[in-house]
């Protein structure tokens, strides 16, 4: 490498550093302020001074006459997003499976449906979902924010996709060897679909985790809120106190770049696919 | 006998679609149509008929008129906003021989995060006494009023939502990228051909098809804004943030209009599906017309 090359590639990286510092630089603001002195918050871009006031405010139930249930709408927000992402993976690997390597009557059908259904509008579909939630007696319950969430059309069409890049002859030798489509699912398929399934179980779950609409709606009480529903309503156009909505906003990102440290690798290689 | 068993297994597998498919979506559409034709309120056990007044009370209201001009308005902010800085992140990261996916992560963030979180942050960094406001209004007299103003805000909201879309993007257009071949681009070099030129000759239209897959993306994304916009601004000020789903919820939820809101989302769902066709063809028809596609 010459020391044009390198020179070159020195800039580059300086140029994506900013970049990436750029683009970050809200999240870095926020997690800074939160622990920032309340006299310190939004006047400051990088504050001195530093207290744990913000999360004691948060932890501690905040307003003395109204507490609020931070640490319960947390849980509230993982049972919710744990719940629906597994429904929404083992619906999807059912679905995908079938239209990918069951050959059935009715299958094109159904593909053709699916394919339709993804391009279709969804906000038609608003008002009545949460009246049939409202008529089957899930109004206010984590049911009602996972049912209609236990399905997702994109993770059937990646499933459906990847399976089909797995070549028959694999299936064909299990079968002679006695095994059930089950087995075959379990034993042969799934194995082979890790770095997949980790895309597609990193985006459900972030997209469940951050859900807010459909969360607000279909909730009253507020031992049901979710922690992105209780945030919204906290520092809404009114909302004061701005230390502890960083501390807030903090405890509801923080699981998200956790769960995406970790399985950052397999996201990489499951990407490559994801995006042919 | 074989095939028997085969056509059972595939709707045992298939079931969990089917049920969905029927509850919810064939009932609530079939609801939402019904509904759309009554004034229900959402509460009372009675309604009545109205034939097609809601629709024409939806058409004259202000309230939908601004939802409409406002989604164009915003795609004009938005779209160019998010492939500009989404190329310029692709651009970046395609040639990095090493730390590529750590960066790749880092502009995802935004895209992973949530709406609520990146709107109050981006408020608190607008807020009156932010750092940010004390320097325009110290040094260059401006006192902008970031949530106030009709374009300042539609802008601020544009801005999020680039901003949150972006890695996703370059995601996509650095995998268009790494399609070209390095041959290619040495050809380029030895005809002489400037980087102005190497751009818009080769890159841009072998990068095409994952630009016109971003377009697309970021087109249907701009038909549904709801949390960025009930966050910060509520539609306001004056409506002019008042996207679809920011006036159907609005209407539904706040007015109990479920049966005139459900008339503005078929509206909204026609308007949406008719664009997108327009919009998607005329692409299309400007991609083959420069050979691109």
């Amino acid at each position: 490498m010459d020391g044009r090359k390198k020179k070159g590639l020195f800039f580059r990286y300086l140029i994506a550093v900013i970049l990436l510092l750029i683009m970050i630089f809200p999240y870095i603001y926020m997690v800074l302020t939160s622990f920032a002195d309340w006299d310190q918050v939004d006047k400051k871009l990088i504050p001195t001074d530093f207290t744990l006031k913000s999360y004691q405010w948060l932890l501690g139930g905040g307003e003395a006459v109204i507490p609020r249930p931070w640490l319960h709408a947390f849980f509230n927000s993982f049972v919710v997003s744990a719940g629906s992402t597994l429904l929404m993976m083992v619906s999807g690997v059912m679905v995908a499976y079938a239209l990918a390597k069951i050959p059935f009557k009715g299958r094109d059908t159904i593909n053709n449906f699916i394919l339709f259904q993804m391009f279709f509008p969804a906000i038609i579909l608003l008002i009545p979902t949460f009246l049939v939630i409202q008529r089957i007696g899930m109004y206010d319950s984590y049911w009602g924010m996972i049912l209609p969430k236990a399905l997702s059309l994109w993770a059937v069409f990646m499933y459906a996709n990847f399976f089909k890049a797995i070549p028959d002859t694999f299936i064909e030798a299990a079968k002679l060897d006695g095994a059930n489509d089950f087995q075959i699912l379990f034993k042969i398929v799934l194995p082979m679909s890790k770095s997949i399934t980790t895309v597609i179980f990193l985006f459900l779950f972030m997209e469940r985790w951050t859900e807010l609409l459909w969360d607000m709606l279909v909730t009253k009480s507020d031992s049901m809120l979710t922690l992105n529903v209780l945030l919204s309503q906290m520092f809404g156009p009114y909302g004061g106190y701005p230390g502890p909505m960083y501390a807030a906003s903090v405890l509801l990102t923080m699981p998200i770049i956790i769960i995406f440290l970790i399985f950052s690798k397999k996201f990489q290689e499951g990407m490559q696919f994801t995006l042919k | 006998m074989k095939q028997k068993g085969q056509g059972r297994l595939g709707w045992l597998f298939a079931s969990p679609y089917l049920v969905y498919a029927v509850v919810f979506f064939a009932i609530p559409l079939i609801w939402s149509l019904f509904l759309s034709f009554t004034d229900w309120n959402l509460i009372a056990p009675t309604f009545n008929f109205t034939g097609f007044s809601n629709y024409i009370e939806a058409v004259k209201s202000p309230g939908v008129q601004a939802a409409f001009f406002v989604t164009f308005k915003f795609m004009f902010l938005f779209v160019p906003l998010v492939i500009a800085s989404s190329i310029v992140v692709a651009l970046i990261i395609h040639g990095l021989p090493k730390f590529k996916g750590l960066f790749l992560i880092g502009f995802f963030l935004p895209y992973l995060a949530s709406g609520v979180v990146s709107s109050l942050i981006i408020k608190g960094i607008l807020s009156y006494n932010s750092p940010i406001n004390e320097f325009l209004r110290k040094t260059l007299g401006l006192d902008i009023d970031w949530l106030g103003n009709p374009f300042a805000a539609l802008f601020v909201v544009a801005l999020i939502i680039a901003w949150k879309f972006t890695g996703y993007y370059a995601l996509i257009l650095t995998s268009g990228f790494e399609s070209i071949s390095k041959e290619v681009y040495e050809a380029a070099m030895i005809d002489g051909v400037n980087p102005w030129q190497r751009f818009w000759k080769i890159t841009f239209p072998l990068l095409y098809p994952a630009l016109f897959t971003v377009m697309i993306l970021s087109i249907g994304v701009t038909f549904g804004i709801f949390t960025e916009v009930y966050q910060l601004t509520g539609g306001g000020p004056n409506y002019a943030t008042n996207t679809w789903q920011m006036e159907i919820f609005a209407k539904a939820f706040t007015n109990l209009q479920a049966g005139y809101a459900s008339a503005i989302a078929i509206i909204a769902s026609i308007v949406t599906f008719i664009s997108i066709f327009i919009i998607r063809k005329l692409l299309e028809m400007w991609g083959k017309r420069n050979g691109w596609a």
